[in-house]
């Protein structure tokens, strides 16, 4: 044969390397849905993590940067040296002992006075009586010599001469007597019996008046427990509560605290112009300033007192902005943070409060040991405050840092942004999931007769492997690597923005978060990969020719359904309903995703909506007031005139858990109590250990009557084991419930402590110095509306993506049942069908089963949501169950129907454009 | 000739149904024969004689129930999947009917497709000119006239230079005169390269230009002929 005439070439690369971007070319639309839904995606959430991430360690660091305290304390006045050097120390010291010794020192004096008077005025009289005696003696004498000399005197005669020799005699002796005696008096023994006598008794009654006092402080702050010193060093931080006005309109009602310039302690950083440099000068909070719309430049009055703004600052010590610890909530709105120079501080006229913060000389490891110190610190606070030199002074306030709302509350409540970013990437991943799963296998049949030439003329699976996963792989690494920007600037900006609206936060500094890149970007893609590898694999298992003959369902060929005699075009939609159940199973599956999001979008803002309006019934009385101590200052215990006003009392313990260490609260009921009605017979039969849970309680950790629980201190490692008696139907918080005797046992309390009182009437009676919170509907409104303004903008984040995604799934899963029925479609354009019968015989029973499914989908979407969010509220504190009401079901249908409907327009133009050639093509 | 390049390929006793049961439907009955090396083989038969089941089966697409057949010695039914995808790679080329082309990639990447797959694949450029294609090697398949789809499909079977090349009813989809240039083009192959050529038709006309032709009917050989007068593919009337 003629074979050496051949000439031969090289082998070609792959030329089906080529094609991968061409397929990518022609399959652009779905690709570009599928990129467009792996760039949300990644972008969406790996903004929320990086920002938060960001936010976290720039808050976390500022501690360090900023100087911030380890806690504060306020005095009634100024201290002294002495006093600020003895706290320095942190040293307890012993009041009982300096107390007796400053008692006994001015006793002792008093003592000596009295005896000594005492001793003077007896001695005065036994002198005089001398005196008087002798003189008497020597007159009498003289009277009766003059007698037996025939003298005669009258009685008055003696008693002048008599009065007259005593007068001369006490002028002439007694002062040397008096001394006399009285040196002889004191050097007596009697007079120092008599005198130790007198302290004796003195003391004793000192002893008594300080013993009883000192027992009293140390019961209430434990005082008698040996501390280790805790050295601090303490900065003054004084500040002024005063008026702000804006100088727009006069609106008194902000309060405003002044500092004079900060230096060693609770700096600031300086989000916008400069910090004051002459008495005019004020620099203020910046999350204040955005609020009510103040500037650089602008001029506000301060206790009347004009200002320049000339910076707006994050303080280390306010990231939060709670005017007072015991606050509820915080509010930016009315409550500012401002810092003048020393001279500018003078200018303003309020009183100058005596704060003082502190930071420990040995920082503590871990929140136990802050804990532990700062109790420590506390007691060595209260003692030194006691024994100052000055007596009036009094300790107001103390703040450790920990336990310091203004400083914890942005830092925790960045926190629940992570678990609630971490739902939301759960639910994209499970619909990129499905889009590559629906996607891939689409190809696959598509490809076909492709894959069959090819295998037939001696590709191997492995080739067809590497060449079907190209594609996607591809658009998913380049949709990462844009993602990724876009979360590293477009969205992470967003996301600030969301904090920087809620909390008065430093600058930060964008880190590079690696779990953010795992979750969000290595593991869709792998998930990817791992859906394509798998559906690939399956499907090329089949042989060439069943490829060739676009035999790839797994089934047998079915025999026709008989249908009824109705009329042609019903039962030609019955057929078109019949040869794609399968695309219509995957349509269901889309449109339960498609549910599942809105469930998100639209349910979140609802359930947020239903919880602030429901909050207030919740509470188990309009008011509840707990106390700082529960007896005045007169030892007798506070009570209310309040009618059916009850006491309780109340303790924090934690449900601890490697991911989110739940705040539960313990509450002691009184017996037959009004407002938590407990059993009747609970307190007879109930175990020892036997407690109510909340009903949000048993929600949100699946516990049953008959659990055990498990709940701990938060700062000491104790552990409370209880039984579960019952569910106490009270949804509004995690709480556990007891009688109060059996609260106080558990707690180590005497037999009648207890907290506080609740009531439904106000309760007006007590004074403020006694109560330590108060918690009213408002204060409960407060919290509602406070999660809607750190979650409100969550939600609008939410719906955007949530939406457009929906909608992405919709368009790609009608494009793709139309798609498959291309063919068909265009068969009978050549039978001679017009374009609307085609569309009534093809879109039609699609929109009959969108209108059915619906309703399936969107109860197992609410169903699906309700794990989910049960899983994201296991991320953070608190509970309240995910609600829709029925409007929110009917917004979704709308939606979807809606969107259904656009897209049929698109799909009546897909329709339209379909090729009538097309069915005379490639059909073997 | 030798005896084994006689018996290039070897089927004995082969037979393949469809089905199961009442629909159970034999439709290759025991079939015997041989096709030398470098022989143009033609098989006739009508629509369900079993011809595309055959080639479907020699081509390794396909498995036989029972029966034995022999390329170059090599057994069929010894070869699990991976030694079956070898043996197609290194010495079947595929003609179907229906072109099978690529749709987005252009007339010499179609061929590529072919050439990728052997270690000394052919000139693709003389090739394309031999195709007659070689002006329309930038085209998509989309621009190209049926018979000169079924010239790239032609090209990209036999760029690898394979041992055998399986045509499945060639000309098909053509006209009388697409369809004997088709054929002419064929031939020219065979001549050219001297490959084994095994091509399912129902067309008798085709039978003339073969070297050897095996006629079907119900599933079993009715005639297998030697034809000593072929004549060449542009003499063919029909």
């Amino acid at each position: 044969m003629a074979k050496e005439s051949i000439s031969y070439g090289k082998r070609p690369k792959n030329p089906m390397i080529k094609r991968v971007w061409k397929d990518i070319w022609r399959d652009r639309r779905r690709y570009f849905l599928i990129f467009t839904m792996f760039v949300l995606t990644i972008g969406f959430i790996s903004g929320m993590f990086v920002s938060n991430n960001s936010m976290m360690t720039s808050l976390e660091s500022c501690a360090e940067r900023f100087k911030r305290e380890d806690g504060h304390f306020r005095l009634s006045e100024p201290a002294d040296k002495e006093t600020i050097a003895a706290i320095e120390s942190g040293e307890m010291a012993d009041v009982a002992e300096i107390f007796r010794e400053r008692a006994y020192e001015e006793a002792e004096d008093e003592v000596i006075e009295a005896v000594d008077d005492a001793m003077a005025e007896e001695i005065d009289k036994q002198v005089r009586a001398a005196i008087t005696e002798q003189v008497t003696a020597a007159v009498d004498k003289q009277f009766e010599a003059a007698a037996e000399m025939g003298q005669k005197f009258t009685g008055e005669q003696k008693d002048a001469a008599l009065e007259e020799a005593l007068d001369k005699a006490i002028s002439e002796n007694f002062d040397e007597a008096y001394d006399e005696a009285l040196k002889q008096a004191k050097d007596s023994d009697e007079y120092a019996d008599a005198l130790d006598e007198a302290f004796d008794k003195a003391h004793e009654e000192i002893d008594k008046e300080i013993d009883d006092k000192f027992a009293e402080l140390s019961d209430r702050y434990g005082l008698d427990e040996e501390i280790d010193a805790v050295p601090v060093t303490v900065y003054e931080l004084f500040y002024k509560d005063v008026k702000e006005g804006l100088a727009v309109d006069e609106d008194p009602g902000i309060g405003i605290r002044v500092y004079p310039e900060r230096k060693d302690v609770d700096l600031f950083d300086i989000l916008d112009g400069k910090a004051p440099e002459n008495e005019n000068e004020i620099m203020i909070d910046r999350m204040h300033a955005d609020n009510v719309g103040i500037k650089v430049g602008d001029t506000i009055t301060v206790a009347e007192e004009e200002f320049e703004v000339c910076g707006l600052a994050a303080f280390v010590d306010y990231s939060t902005l709670y005017e007072n610890n015991t606050d509820t909530m915080f509010d930016a709105m009315t409550f500012n943070v401002a810092m003048t120079t020393d001279e500018g501080f003078e200018r303003i006229r309020g009183n100058t409060r005596a704060n003082y913060a502190f930071t420990y000389n040995d920082r503590p490891d871990d929140e136990y040991e802050e804990k532990s110190l700062s109790d420590d610190f506390m007691k060595a606070l209260i003692t030194q405050v006691a024994v100052s030199e000055n007596e009036d002074i009094e300790l107001e306030d103390y703040v450790p840092a920990y336990a310091n709302q203004a400083i914890n509350f942005a830092n925790n409540d960045l926190g629940k942004d992570m678990s609630m970013g971490g739902i939301m990437l759960y639910i994209l991943t499970a619909v990129l999931a499905f889009i590559f799963a629906v996607t891939i296998s689409t190809t696959l049949e598509k490809e076909s007769s492709v894959i069959g030439t090819l295998r037939a003329s001696g590709y191997t699976k492995g080739e067809l492997l590497r060449y079907y996963m190209s594609a996607p792989l591809m658009i998913a690494v380049f949709a990462a690597l844009v993602g990724n920007i876009l979360g590293y600037t477009f969205f992470k900006n967003v996301v600030v923005g969301m904090y920087y609206n809620s909390y008065s936060l430093p600058t930060y500094k964008t880190l590079w978060t690696p779990y953010a890149f795992v979750r969000t970007t290595i593991i869709p893609i792998i998930l990817m990969l791992i859906i394509n590898l798998v559906v690939i694999t399956r499907t090329l298992r089949l042989s060439p020719l069943r490829f060739l003959r676009h035999d790839l369902k797994g089934s047998k060929r079915k025999k026709a359904v008989r249908l009824p005699r109705w009329r042609f075009f019903p039962r030609f939609r019955i057929r078109v309903f019949l040869q794609n159940i399968p695309n219509y199973l995957m349509l269901f599956v889309g449109i339960t995703f498609v549910m599942l999001l809105l469930s998100m979008a639209v349910g979140m803002r609802e359930t947020l909506d239903y919880h602030q309006a429901h909050m207030s019934e919740s509470m188990f009385a309009k008011e509840q007031l707990i106390l700082s101590r529960t007896e005045d200052d007169d030892g007798n215990t506070i009570t209310t005139s309040a009618k059916n006003a009850e006491r309780i009392s109340v303790a924090s313990l934690e449900r601890k858990d490697e991911t989110y260490n739940e705040e539960i609260s313990v509450y002691g009921v009184e017996d037959d109590s009004l407002y938590i009605r407990l059993d009747a017979d609970f307190t007879e039969k109930a175990a020892e250990d036997e407690v109510y849970i909340s009903q949000a309680y048993a929600d949100k950790y699946n516990v049953k009557a008959g659990d055990t629980i498990v709940l701990s201190e938060k700062y000491e490692h104790k552990d409370y084991t209880w039984k579960v008696y019952d569910i106490y139907d009270y949804s509004a918080g995690l709480a556990v419930f007891m009688t109060n005797d059996r609260f106080n046992e558990v707690f180590d309390n005497d037999k009648d402590d207890f907290s506080g009182y609740i009531s439904n009437e106000p309760i007006t009676d007590i004074d403020d110095e006694y109560i330590a919170a108060e918690i009213t509907e408002d204060d409960i409104l407060k919290v509602a509306r406070q999660l809607d303004h750190s979650m409100g903008a969550y939600m609008v984040y939410f719906q955007y993506v949530c939406v457009i995604v929906a909608a992405l799934i919709l368009y790609l899963l009608t494009k793709i049942i139309i798609e498959k029925n291309e063919r068909a479609i265009s068969m009978t354009k050549v039978l001679g069908y017009n374009d609307t019968e085609i569309a009534s015989l093809y879109l039609v029973p699609t929109a009959i089963f969108v209108f059915f499914t619906e309703f399936i989908a969107i109860y197992l979407g609410f169903i699906l949501m309700k794990v989910f969010w049960k899983s994201m509220m296991l991320g953070m504190g608190g509970w309240f169950e995910f609600t829709m009401p029925v409007s929110g079901f009917v917004k979704e249908f709308l939606l979807v129907f809606i969107a259904y409907l656009l897209i049929t327009v698109i799909d009546f133009f897909r329709i339209r454009k379909i090729p009538k050639v097309l069915a005379l093509k490639n059909i073997e | 000739m030798s005896e084994k390049e006689r018996k290039f390929l070897e089927v004995c006793g082969l037979k393949k149904s469809f089905g199961s049961g009442d629909t159970k439907q034999d439709v290759l009955k025991g079939l015997d024969f041989t096709v030398a090396k470098g022989e143009f083989c033609v098989m006739l038969g009508p629509s369900g004689s079993g011809k595309s089941t055959l080639l479907n089966i020699l081509g390794g697409i396909d498995s036989a129930d029972s029966g034995e057949i022999y390329i170059d010695g090599d057994k069929l039914a010894d070869m699990n999947e991976k030694s079956l995808t070898k043996y197609r790679r290194k010495h079947l080329g595929y003609v179907f009917q229906m072109y099978n082309l690529i749709p987005n990639l252009n007339v010499k990447e179609n061929i590529e497709t072919g050439a990728y797959l052997s270690d000394a694949p052919l000139d693709i450029d003389e090739l394309l000119k031999i195709l007659g294609l070689y002006e329309h090697r930038h085209k998509l398949p989309n621009q190209l006239s049926g018979g000169q789809q079924q010239r790239v499909s032609i090209g990209r079977a036999i760029v690898k230079n394979p041992d055998i090349l399986l045509c499945d009813e060639p000309t098909g989809a053509l006209d009388y005169n697409t369809s004997k240039e088709i054929l002419k083009l064929i031939e020219e192959v065979n001549v050219k390269y001297g490959n084994t050529i095994i091509m399912v038709t129902h067309n008798e006309a085709i039978k003339e230009m073969a070297d050897h032709v095996i006629k079907l009917r119900d599933g079993k050989i009715r005639r297998d002929i030697v034809n000593t007068e072929k004549i060449a593919a542009a003499d063919l009337e029909w």
